[in-house]
């Protein structure tokens, strides 16, 4: 029973972590069409650069703000290249390969080969349903679902928001109401950016990590969004809950070995009844 | 001159180029020491993987990120038959038919979807692929790999030496350039190419998309199978570390680097990038420096290399290679007119036809030049290129 309470709790706080990046990819492809293959560097990003800055003595608050806002800016870099100036669709899936690749190697050239952590939250375990748990997995669970809310009442309720709404639902017409369709896309880069630094900065206390942690991330992020059919938010969540309590499921009474195997295959299996669907979508119309 | 056009199907440069780098092919195998030789099967067998690779991308307009899944599927499935006592060529045959076997199932699923469902899904099969190999020892040999795979063996004449392999793989290179090459002059070929700029407008004209996807990405998971089963029975022993993520990334580098939908380009980003790799190995292993550091080197210079062909130069070498032969060239050897200023074609006749030129291979990865194929194939009727 303790057993089932310690997967279900670190199964969820995975959970939201590939929620956030299925999150960040939902906001890039909705208004750009692209799937930004390289979401799983702004994880490694965000948890590498909190690593440095709080070696380099600068108050921990402080250092996770700064990471998240440096993401967002690796973001915004990533969309300048990524979706500026004429690329066809298959250039910009290959030219976000080509980022996630380059990403490894900055982050294997500036910190190496070794998985990093930092201490997070500090304070004493919590007595929950018979087992500890660490305060940083709830610091975790807590701060997403904000982030997650924030983000979505900016996207409901702002100007920004809605505008960016309007290029996801039709591009064209944004553009001729005045909604510079290029920016937005660059805006959903950096949001991207800075949910995936989120996440870094969040999950690295719990589970080190390294320059090649972001293939893996990323693969499950997009298997997460792939559940909302990579367009809707609420539906990602839920996909990235599933998968990390599925992954943990697997691990505790399974073995370890093939937990991203199971993931990754669920992942085909959903895309199976994805194609399904469409087919009897193609045959309705 | 005219028997050369003919038999390349291009122009001048393009020919003479095909015959100097065929001599060359021929002749330099008598001349390498065995790391070279090691080398240049190496470039081989990668060219056999990146012509299907870029049939697939440059006219599916799919990308693959599992070629190396299949390259090393090829690999295990000819190597585990072969030690079962099969003979050599039947292990080998077989190893491709399965490869196909497989990418015509998972192809099934996700080429109905957009392009990135089968990026991620491919790249999904790869993970799995290695986690497989790694669960099953009594049947793989998990991490430790397969040895002592017997050569390869075509009726009375064994094939065991480094010279003799290369000479058998260039072959049968060749033979993988020269199907790839008919495919694009075929029909399949022209719906593909007309699928590439519009899949709406191919549709509309009778190509049936998502088989014609399949059909391309089966031959091009066969031609990875191909190549790697060739390469188990080279070395004699096969290891799940020679088929990470990061060989899919080097094949699908090496399409890019060579230019998209181009066939030569298959061998001249297979070769380009084997070189680059082995210098940067050189320069990066040097002693004082950081053990990472021929990684860095490696991942860094391939990530650039592809961000600033997407971007400046999306054709490639061979398509650079030609736009700059065209404009240095007197005008009577220059190129068969491409068909920008080609006449009228009479009616019915040229429907997406090959003018033989190198821009047609190039459209397909820039379809904002020149004329569209897809445009074309509306204007006329498809069917009547048949028979």
């Amino acid at each position: 029973m303790s057993a089932l309470v310690q997967y279900l709790i670190t199964g969820i706080s995975q959970g939201f972590l590939l929620a956030l990046l299925a999150t960040g990819f939902v906001v890039i492809y909705r208004v750009t069409k692209v799937v930004n293959f390289a979401q799983g560097a702004f994880v490694v990003f965000g948890g590498f650069i909190t690593y440095s800055l709080l070696g380099a003595g600068v108050p921990q608050g402080v250092s996770e703000v700064l990471a998240v806002l440096a993401s967002a800016a690796i973001g915004l870099v990533f969309g300048a290249v990524t979706i500026l100036g004429k690329m066809t669709p298959t250039a910009s899936l290959i030219t976000t390969i080509g980022l996630a690749i380059l990403s490894e190697a900055v982050a294997m050239l500036v910190w190496g080969t070794v998985p990093l952590t930092f201490s997070g939250l500090s304070g004493h375990d919590l007595h929950i349903a018979g087992i500890f748990v660490q305060p940083q997995y709830l610091l975790l669970i807590g701060a997403s679902i904000v982030v997650l809310l924030v983000l979505w009442l900016v996207l409901e309720r702002t100007y920004v928001g809605k505008g960016m709404t309007a290029c996801a639902s039709n591009p064209y017409a944004a553009r001729l109401s005045g909604i510079n369709v290029k920016a937005m896309g660059l805006l959903s880069f950096a949001i991207g950016g800075a949910l995936g630094g989120v996440g870094g900065v969040l999950i690295t206390p719990l589970f080190p990590i390294t320059y090649d942690s972001d293939v893996n991330l990323a693969i499950l992020g997009f298997a997460a969004a792939i559940v909302g059919w990579l367009t809707n938010p609420g539906l990602a969540l839920a996909g990235g809950l599933a998968f990390g309590v599925s992954e943990e499921l697997v691990a505790g009474y399974w073995s370890d070995a093939n937990q991203t195997a199971v993931a990754l295959a669920l992942m085909i299996v959903l895309l199976l009844w994805q194609s399904h669907r469409r087919q009897q979508v193609e045959k309705l119309v | 001159m005219r028997f050369l056009r003919s038999l390349t199907g291009a122009n001048l440069p393009a020919s003479v180029a095909t015959v100097v780098i065929g001599a060359v092919t021929l002749i330099l195998p008598m001349m390498l020491n065995a790391p070279d030789l090691i080398t240049y099967v190496t470039i081989g067998l990668s060219t056999m993987v990146v012509a299907g690779l870029s049939l697939l991308i440059g006219f599916a307009g799919q990308v693959s990120l599992g070629q190396g899944a299949f390259y090393g599927f090829g690999a295990y499935a000819a190597a585990i038959m072969a030690l079962h006592g099969w003979p050599p060529l039947l292990a080998l045959v077989a190893a491709v038919a399965m490869t196909a076997a497989i990418a015509g199932i998972v192809g099934a699923v996700l080429l109905r979807l957009e392009g990135h469902a089968l990026a991620f899904g491919t790249l999904a099969l790869q993970l799995i692929f290695l986690s497989v190999l790694n669960q099953t020892p009594s049947f793989t040999g998990g991490a430790v790999g397969l040895t002592s795979i017997p050569s390869l063996t075509i009726g009375p004449i064994a094939i065991s030496s480094y010279r003799s392999y290369a000479y058998l793989v260039w072959v049968v290179a060749a033979a993988v350039l020269v199907v790839s090459r008919n495919i694009t002059r075929s029909r399949p070929g022209r719906g593909l190419r007309a699928m590439a700029t519009s899949p709406a407008a191919a549709s509309a004209t009778g190509v049936n998309v998502v088989s014609y996807k399949l059909r391309d990405f089966a031959l091009s998971a066969a031609f990875a199978g191909l190549g790697g089963a060739i390469y188990a029975f080279f070395l004699g022993y096969i290891s799940p570390d020679a088929f990470p993520v990061m060989l899919s990334i080097e094949f699908l580098i090496m399409v890019v680097v060579g230019g998209l939908g181009t066939i030569s380009g298959a061998y001249v980003g297979a070769a380009a990038i084997t070189i680059i790799s082995q210098v940067l190995t050189a320069i990066g292993t040097a002693p004082t420096l950081p053990p990472q550091l021929p990684n860095v080197l490696s991942e860094g210079v391939y990530a650039l290399l592809l961000i600033a062909l997407l971007r400046f130069v999306p054709d490639g070498v061979v398509g650079l290679a030609s736009r700059i032969t065209k404009r240095l060239l007197p005008t009577r050897w220059r190129p068969v007119a491409g068909h920008k200023v080609a006449p009228a074609p009479a009616p019915g006749r040229v429907v997406l036809e090959d003018a033989g030129s190198p821009d047609h291979d190039a459209a397909a990865a820039d379809p904002g030049q020149g004329t569209s194929p897809a445009r074309e194939a509306l204007s006329r009727p498809l069917t009547s290129t048949d028979g």
